[in-house]
């Protein structure tokens, strides 16, 4: 017996620890949206693209498109264009877009549209780049002003970080002579990159450019150039004008590198312009797409994946564990007597076809009118198949009445009640009747209303959309429930009404 | 408020032993009744040829009906007996069964005094047998048996039909003992949840204690109004080895026995039942937790040292430890 009651513990804790961490891993590493209504930003990015074609002449432009490893799940992504071929290369860390075509006249335009999301990002591989690099050729004046400019910085720094952030400011400082010698009169932020190049060049200091789009709609923008630095772990992100460190959330990598955006051959005028909007998108549908899209598959192996017919009637399924529990409450705990086991959760199931108040309307009805009938057929001495079957083919006819009426009536409702109901009506009048004959009306009344109740707390909390989402979402909240059922398993404790049945005890 | 009276409510009853539903089905039920033994004790017609096997009293059985067929069979098997019982096998809750008392011209006469013909007869037979009466509906069998005529002892405290007497045992061990005597409310039937009354038994004396009626306590029946209490049973030892003995019959460790006594041939074992309700800890005001805390200390005990006690042993056991005080 102690054995048993330690084997079910485990079996218990078990039971709860893994329905515990499954959930919790979808809800907090996996990111799956906790409830129905929850929203997520969805990223709408148009990249246009408008040049002039010289007429006979093979056209051809190549773009940058953003890489795919970053921290965002790309959901669709198309290349819109008239008659040119596209191809997509990879060129270091740089996608590269192709869009050529053999002959082309005139004013052309080419799109590029990029839907993504930042949820739902899968592991971001291991950062890795340069650490060392040669010094770039520089002589002369230009050099001397460099050596002067870094005295300070190598003063003012300990690490490569810091070392960064300090060129860039002094390279910012304008009022400075050197700095105001190396930029040679240019204070675009180009020209300030190349400066900065060059200085951390002389200290071996690693650097890229990269060119980033800005995450706000409706605003119309370039790529902004950003700086950035491997220091052996990861890579420091710069603002080549502040020498603030760090990229901001709501920055994209477009692409890497001092190379254009775009490079055109056979036309001219190339110029780009990027529009940005975002909407708002239901989150477990975008989980859905991103699902499909990035190659993470979280999806795959959930109630989602299966047809979307199927994920409808398990929709309804996965609720009846929860009904047979609200009853396995009321009986086990409660010491409510219903009518059979699980004919309340069956009930409840049939409130979904006909709504609750109707339901219950409609069952009071229909069970009484065949409660009368049966006890008449019960004169009649007839064996119960046959009697049974009398009973069924009466709740079908008074069934069908109803639906008549409630039809002329207006009343749309009264033609709710599908097929499933209909056995159920049967066999509940079956046993409520034997009840009746076994244990005398005032038990069989008791037993029909909480019945009813049973049935109209299970179907409450089954059409809670909230919850059906949750259990559906997370299915493994089934296993914390049957932790729960276990344990009503050897529950010894007294019912409910017990309290009240026993009360004579206490009387002296 | 209501939840703290229930919480002291809760600790009263647990503080006098008393046993829950739950509890008894955890702890009882599902301990000790293995689930294959339960057909032994369902069908009545199973523990009847048991106990005539093992030499216990029963109603003599007078034949078995089991298919439509051999409901012609039903003159031979009645013979010129004028009084007899048709019950189903596997009924509950005392349904089904037809007492007929006497014959009347070419018909019967129940005990109720109604006046039917062969052909209800055979027409309830027929019920029977489609299983309308039996646990879960399915097909059963008729059982045709001696009338138990009550002892006239019973006659001031109750009301037609035949008193019985029920003790739980646990392991052979009686723990608790009732009178359960049938009222014009439950039809003649000894079910308590009919209306009947439960009368608490002394398991030491045999003497009637206190009165459990619909849950409350009662001290008189309702029909007669004489009181309940302070009734001695005749050949109570005989019924207290009857019932112990019935362990050994059916192999479940806990059961509710229900016996009768017949006016002639002495305590007699109707049936067995394997979830025994919980209302007979109303009728002796004692709660029935603690009684099988005491067995189960005391098996222990002899399992430790290696004996097993004879139904005799058993009894007397019982007798000793769970006499209850002089009634009040």
């Amino acid at each position: 017996m102690r054995s048993l009651t330690v084997h079910l513990k485990i079996l218990i804790a078990l039971c709860v620890i893994i329905g515990v961490s499954v959930t919790a891993y979808q809800i907090y590493v996996l990111g799956i949206p906790v409830s129905a209504e929850e929203t997520d930003n969805l990223w709408n990015i148009d990249a246009k693209v408008e040049f002039r074609a010289n007429a006979r002449e093979p056209v051809k432009l190549q773009m940058f498109v953003p890489p795919l490893n970053q921290d965002y799940v790309s959901l669709n992504e198309s290349f819109i264009s008239n008659n040119y071929g596209v191809s997509v290369n990879l060129r270091d860390d740089n996608r590269l877009v192709t869009w050529s075509a053999r002959r082309a006249s005139g004013k052309q335009t080419l799109y590029y549209r990029l839907v993504m999301t930042k949820r739902y990002s899968g592991e971001q591989v291991k950062a890795k780049g340069p650490i060392y690099r040669e010094s770039l050729p520089i002589e002369g004046a230009e050099k001397i002003a460099a050596e002067a400019l870094l005295a300070p910085i190598r003063q003012h720094s300990a690490d490569v970080e810091t070392f960064i952030s300090e060129a860039i400011k002094r390279v910012n400082n304008t009022t400075d002579d050197n700095v105001r010698l190396l930029l040679g009169g240019d204070t675009s932020s180009e020209r300030k990159a190349d400066v900065i190049d060059v200085l951390l060049s002389i200290a071996h200091v690693p650097m890229q450019r990269l060119h980033t789009i800005r995450m706000q709609s409706d605003i119309a923008q370039s790529p902004e150039l950003w700086l950035r630095s491997f220091n052996g772990e990861k890579w420091l992100y710069f603002n080549p004008q502040s020498g603030a460190q760090g990229l901001p959330v709501d920055r994209m990598i477009w692409w890497i590198g001092d190379e254009p955006l775009v490079n055109l051959e056979g036309g001219s005028n190339a110029a780009v312009t990027f529009t940005l909007n975002n909407s708002e998108m239901n989150a477990i549908r975008l989980a859905q797409l991103s699902s499909e899209n990035a190659d993470a598959g979280f999806l795959d192996y959930s109630l989602y994946g299966l047809p979307l017919q199927t994920q409808q009637t398990y929709q309804v399924m996965i609720m009846i564990p929860l009904g047979v529990m609200v009853i396995l409450i009321l009986r086990n705990l409660g010491g409510l007597q219903t009518l059979g086991t699980f004919t309340p959760v069956l009930i409840a199931l049939a409130f979904r076809e006909t709504q609750l108040g109707f339901g219950i309307i409609l069952f009071t009805i229909i069970t009484t009118l065949g409660l009368s009938l049966r006890s008449y057929l019960e004169h009649l001495k007839l064996q119960m198949l046959p009697r049974l079957s009398v009973v069924l083919t009466f709740v079908v006819v008074l069934i069908a009445v109803i639906s008549l009426f409630s039809h002329k009536l207006g009343l749309e409702r009264g033609l709710s009640v599908a097929l499933f109901p209909m056995v159920i009506l049967t066999m509940t009048i079956e046993r409520l009747s034997i009840t009746w004959e076994e244990r005398g009306g005032n038990h069989a009344f008791k037993v029909a209303i909480g019945t009813l109740f049973a049935a109209s707390l299970a179907h409450y909390l089954m059409s809670i959309s909230e919850l059906n989402y949750f259990i559906f979402t997370f299915p493994a909240v089934l296993l914390i429930m049957v932790g729960f059922m276990l344990a009503m398993g050897r529950y010894r404790g007294y019912r409910l009404t017990e309290l009240f049945r026993f009360k004579a005890f206490l009387k002296d | 408020m209501l939840g703290f009276g229930l919480i002291k409510t809760w600790r009263e009853l647990s503080a006098k032993g008393i046993m829950g539903i739950n509890r008894r089905n955890a702890d009882y039920v599902l301990k000790y009744n293995k689930r294959s033994l339960y057909p032994l004790v369902d069908d009545k017609i199973l523990t009847k040829e048991r106990a005539i096997a093992a030499g216990i009293n029963v109603p003599e059985m007078y034949g078995v009906i089991s298919t439509e067929k051999e409901i012609e069979k039903l003159d031979t098997i009645i013979g010129d007996r004028t009084d007899f019982v048709i019950k189903p096998a596997m009924g509950a809750g005392g349904d089904g069964i037809l007492v007929i008392a006497d014959r009347f011209e070419d018909r019967y006469k129940t005990v109720s005094g109604k006046i039917i013909t062969h052909e209800e007869i055979e027409y309830q037979i027929s019920s029977i047998l489609t299983g309308l009466y039996s646990l879960g509906g399915s097909r059963d069998r008729a059982l045709i048996e001696y009338r138990v005529t009550p002892d006239p002892l019973f006659k001031s405290i109750s009301y037609e039909g035949v008193p019985d007497i029920r003790v739980i045992v646990l392991m052979g061990y009686p723990i608790m003992a009732m009178l359960r005597l049938p009222t014009r409310q439950s039809g003649g039937k000894a079910n308590l949840h009919q209306g009947a009354i439960g009368v608490g038994v002394d398991l030491a004396t045999g003497l009637t204690l206190q009165g459990t009626w619909l849950n409350n306590i009662i001290n008189k029946h309702p029909d007669t109004s004489n009181p309940v209490a302070g009734v001695q049973l005749p050949d109570w030892d005989g019924f207290m080895r009857l019932s112990a003995g019935c362990y050994e019959l059916c192999g479940l460790g806990y059961i509710g026995v229900d016996m009768v006594l017949d006016q002639e041939k002495g305590p007699l074992i109707l049936e067995l039942n394997a979830r025994p309700g919980l209302n007979i800890q109303i009728a002796n005001n004692s709660g029935l937790t603690l009684r099988a805390h005491a067995v189960e200390h005391h098996i222990a005990d002899l399992k430790r040292q290696g004996i097993t006690e004879s139904v005799e042993q058993r009894v007397r056991f019982s007798q000793s430890l769970f006499a209850s005080s002089p009634s009040q």
